[in-house]
């Protein structure tokens, strides 16, 4: 029952795990992809060389661009203008010196393919190193959970229809 | 000593309740209570899921600096698989077949089958699955650095058996439910409907609302489908 209840979250709110993952992609392309989290955190987010769209019924095609830079292709410029919200995409995250790769899959906001950054010098024996991952792995959630936080008071805001969502649309359409 | 992965994958669960120090003794001796047992002699098909540690992949031993994993509490599960492989069963057969001249029965190709299960499975040995997780008791979090539906229903039964903890898997909604948004904004959630995006809809690329189950579809908050429309 329990799982089913979790499967269904996934269902019925996969498309607010879509719509933030758009609004990252959003965010950096048009306000650099830095983000101050609460408590003072500054991250900086981009996207990487892989993006999939959903499709935006059962029996139409999803759409999956990988290598080079695709945010920059006209597949995804078009994909955004049709007002396809992005699935999965490969972000680069950095805090200070630190930058973790991951693929996110947004229905389900799991992080798939994470490549946390290199051990600390400072790590001299295998309980360093495990602190020093396990560190870096927490951080990893942290900042995500951050960033969708983020989203959410946007998104929730009473403002959003006539602020965020325009000019996130006007950004899709093609503009700025 | 065992290095935490650098790499990988992982899906994040949250719990309610209490949950054991695991600085006590008392959270070693829950985790040995559901501890790993061997399925090596076993003459059946069968699997095996319980603890070890990351220092004792036999789950004997559950010291303290085995479970440290730094800012978290390091938790390690061993799912042993026991099967009869196939292809011994078909040469089998066709050799129980070739010698007789014609097919097996249905039920003598089942007495075939069971004798040597009897003969050959104490010689098989279990394929060996570790899985890792990260327990943040402070934050009530648990990473498990797996996504198939085996290693994350195998870990909800076995923590839940451990801990009597239900875990709920972090998604777009229990995400929520648990950011730093405030109770009014909390609210909201549930009742939140997609976006569709006007300027793509003007421009007529889509002109309908994405699918929604419909338990989901019975509230709306006003910032729905249609929301942001110029």
């Amino acid at each position: 029952m329990k799982q089913q209840q979790q499967d269904q979250a996934v269902e019925t709110h996969g498309f607010l795990g879509e719509e933030f993952l758009t609004w990252i992609w959003w965010r950096w392309e048009t306000d650099g992809g830095e983000f101050t989290l609460p408590g003072g955190r500054v991250v900086g987010v981009a996207l990487d060389d892989f993006l999939s769209f959903a499709a935006p019924s059962d029996d139409e095609t999803e759409q999956t661009l990988r290598r080079g830079l695709p945010t920059r292709t006209a597949e995804a410029r078009t994909a955004l203008r049709q007002g396809n919200r992005l699935r999965k995409a490969r972000l680069l995250i950095a805090e200070g010196s630190r930058q973790w790769n991951a693929t996110m899959d947004a229905p389900s906001l799991t992080l798939t393919g994470v490549k946390l950054p290199e051990d600390a010098e400072e790590c001299e024996s295998d309980v360093d190193r495990n602190a020093d991952r396990s560190a870096n792995w927490l951080a990893l959630h942290e900042i995500v959970q951050g960033l969708y936080g983020m989203f959410l008071q946007a998104r929730l805001a009473p403002g959003f229809k006539t602020g965020g969502a325009e000019q996130m649309a006007r950004w899709m359409a093609g503009g700025k | 000593m065992a290095a935490l992965k650098k790499s990988g994958s992982f899906v994040v669960f949250h719990w309610d309740g209490k949950l054991t120090d695991p600085r006590d003794q008392a959270f070693a001796d829950a985790l040995e209570n559901r501890r790993f047992r061997t399925i090596e002699n076993a003459a059946s098909e069968e699997v095996s899921a319980g603890w070890v540690t990351a220092g004792d992949p036999t789950g004997d031993s559950f010291d303290a600096e085995d479970l440290d994993g730094g800012a978290g509490t390091w938790l390690r599960f061993r799912i042993d698989k026991k099967k009869m492989p196939m292809k011994w069963l078909q040469i089998h057969r066709d050799a129980a077949e070739k010698s007789r001249g014609k097919k097996l029965s249905a039920r003598e190709r089942r007495e075939l089958k069971d004798d040597l299960m009897e003969q050959l499975l104490p010689r098989v040995l279990p394929t060996i699955t570790l899985v890792d997780a990260l327990l943040y008791h402070d934050r009530k979090t648990v990473q498990l650095f797996a996504t198939s539906k085996t290693a994350r229903e195998t870990f909800s039964k076995l923590f839940f058996d451990t801990f009597g903890e239900p875990l709920e898997r972090a998604n777009p909604l229990q995400s929520g439910l648990r950011a730093a948004i405030g109770p009014e904004l909390r609210a909201q959630l549930d009742r939140l409907e997609p976006i569709r995006w006007p300027r793509a809809e003007k421009a007529g690329a889509l002109a309908r609302a994405p699918q929604r189950p419909a338990k989901a579809m019975a509230g709306d908050d006003g910032a729905g489908a249609g929301e942001g429309e110029a």
